[in-house]
């Protein structure tokens, strides 16, 4: 399933040249005319924008805790660490604590009640969590934290699926922190 | 927009203009050379007649202006005449095929191709049967030899094609003069090297290939779109991916695109070294 670099097709060979470019592009490679949209999209999605770096973990490490993705939570754990989240709260996105415990900015309580609301629910969201969220986040923040999440679900589910495997130095992390 | 990008690269020779097609990997015979470990009990991987069509005339309207269908051995297959017939109405083809099931039956079905823009392509590498059958089976010699001027009487284009290693300059006037006295002209004769890929790795025979090395021809397979027909091999009983473009051949021009975009990053003359048409 996953391409080696002696494997990777021609649009794939760029994402090899600084070596293993992780499961999802190796899975992805598989296409290659999905990685080469999907690459710059995810990017876009989740990497550095105008949603500081904090707050992208918390959507993406309590979504996948949400969608119960054993790869996403345990890759963005030590990505979540790395952004100045504590241990108490990444224990609180992963549905390990209650968030009442650490997460005091109101900013951040309600962008929370959104996640659990759109990830965790189904149908239409309620509208009183979504105007609390308003009144928190401007309108190009709402819809861009919606998007990671949906980003987000569907990796969860793309991992999860394909059983992509977890860096083994992103377990050792995960084990030296005891957050395995 | 895409034929008003492909038709000037094609034009312009920045992209070659021929569209390759699997039709399909399985083969009576299973040469120790064979890039796709082709044999009688392959993976067939076939391409639908209907989506061989459907390709040509995208190719036509595209801008390409020649296909070619390969394999595994084609005829194989048993609607490949009228499929050959089919596709030469919108581009000359060239179709490769080992030349041994040529039987009485399959004569009289090719015979429609005498009158199109087809020419089948035969695999014959030595001017001796032991030596040109020690590679790709017992009879393969008696049996192309027999085949060709039954073909040629009945019009329909033959061209020889020789892959070897190396051979030395008098068993080629040898098998020229074979292919002469078979009613093929030196124009219809091609050489090429093996190509380290397939089976020929496990046999330790032919040249590495890479991008570099491989004009850029389209082809078209049940797996995808490749850069070459000497992309989409077959190793251990899996496909070949390194010169993989797109899952997706149709449309056409998705590939296609893809091909003259991965073409134009090359740099400057490097363009294919080997001999492999
Ligand atoms: S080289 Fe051609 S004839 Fe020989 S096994 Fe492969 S497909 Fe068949």
């Amino acid at each position: 399933m996953l391409l080696a670099a002696s494997e990777a097709p021609l649009l794939a060979r760029p994402h090899y040249a600084g070596g293993d470019p992780g499961p999802i592009v190796a899975a992805l490679a598989q296409v290659p005319e999905l990685l080469v949209v999907a690459t710059p999209f995810l990017g876009a999605a989740l990497g550095p924008s105008a949603i500081d770096w904090r707050t992208k973990e918390i959507v993406i490490v309590r979504t996948s805790a949400l969608a119960g993705c054993r790869y996403c939570v345990q890759s963005h754990t030590v990505v979540a660490l790395d952004a100045g989240l504590t241990k108490a709260e990444v224990s609180v996105l992963r549905g390990e604590a209650a968030a009442e415990n650490c997460f005091s900015a109101p900013r951040e309580r309600v962008l929370l009640h959104w996640i659990d609301a759109v990830a965790g629910g189904a149908g239409p969201i309620d509208a009183t969590v979504r105007a609390a969220l308003r009144r928190h986040w401007v309108d190009h923040e709402v819809v861009e934290l919606t998007a990671v999440i949906g980003v987000t679900l569907m990796l969860n589910r793309f991992a999860t699926a394909l059983e992509l495997p977890v860096a083994t130095q992103t377990l050792d992390r995960l084990a030296a922190e005891g957050l395995a | 927009m895409t034929a008003s990008t492909i038709r000037p690269a094609v034009a312009d020779g920045r992209l070659p203009g021929r569209v390759w097609m699997y039709s399909n990997y399985h083969c009576n015979l299973a040469c120790t050379y064979c890039l796709t470990e082709s044999g009688p009990k392959a993976q067939r991987r076939e391409l639908d007649p209907e989506a061989m069509i459907d390709i040509a005339r995208q190719a036509l309207e595209l801008g390409f202006t020649d296909l070619g269908v390969t394999g595994g051995e084609i005829f194989l297959l048993s609607r490949m005449p009228e499929v050959l017939a089919e596709l030469a109405r919108s581009l000359p083809v060239v179709a490769l095929t080992n030349g041994t099931l040529f039987s009485r039956r399959l004569l009289d079905e090719v015979q429609q191709l005498a009158e199109l823009p087809v020419a089948l392509q035969i695999s014959l590498d030595r001017p001796d049967p032991d030596t040109n059958d020690a590679m790709r089976g017992p009879d393969n010699f008696a049996k192309v030899v027999a085949a060709i001027p039954r073909l040629v009487e009945r019009g329909v284009t033959v061209r020889i094609a020789t892959t070897v290693e190396s051979i030395e300059d008098a068993e080629l006037d040898r098998l020229c003069e074979l292919h002469r006295g078979l009613g093929v002209p030196d124009a219809d004769h091609v050489i090429r090297p093996i190509i380290a890929r397939g089976r020929a790795v496990d046999h330790d025979l032919g040249v590495q290939a890479d991008v570099p090395d491989l004009p850029a021809e389209l082809t078209i397979t049940a797996d995808g779109a490749f850069w070459s027909p000497f992309g989409p091999t077959v190793h251990g009983g899996r496909l070949d991916t390194d010169l993989l473009i797109t899952r997706t051949t149709r449309p056409l021009s998705v590939p296609a695109q893809a091909l003259l975009g991965l073409v134009e990053q090359r740099p400057a003359g490097a363009d294919s070294t080997l001999n492999i048409r």
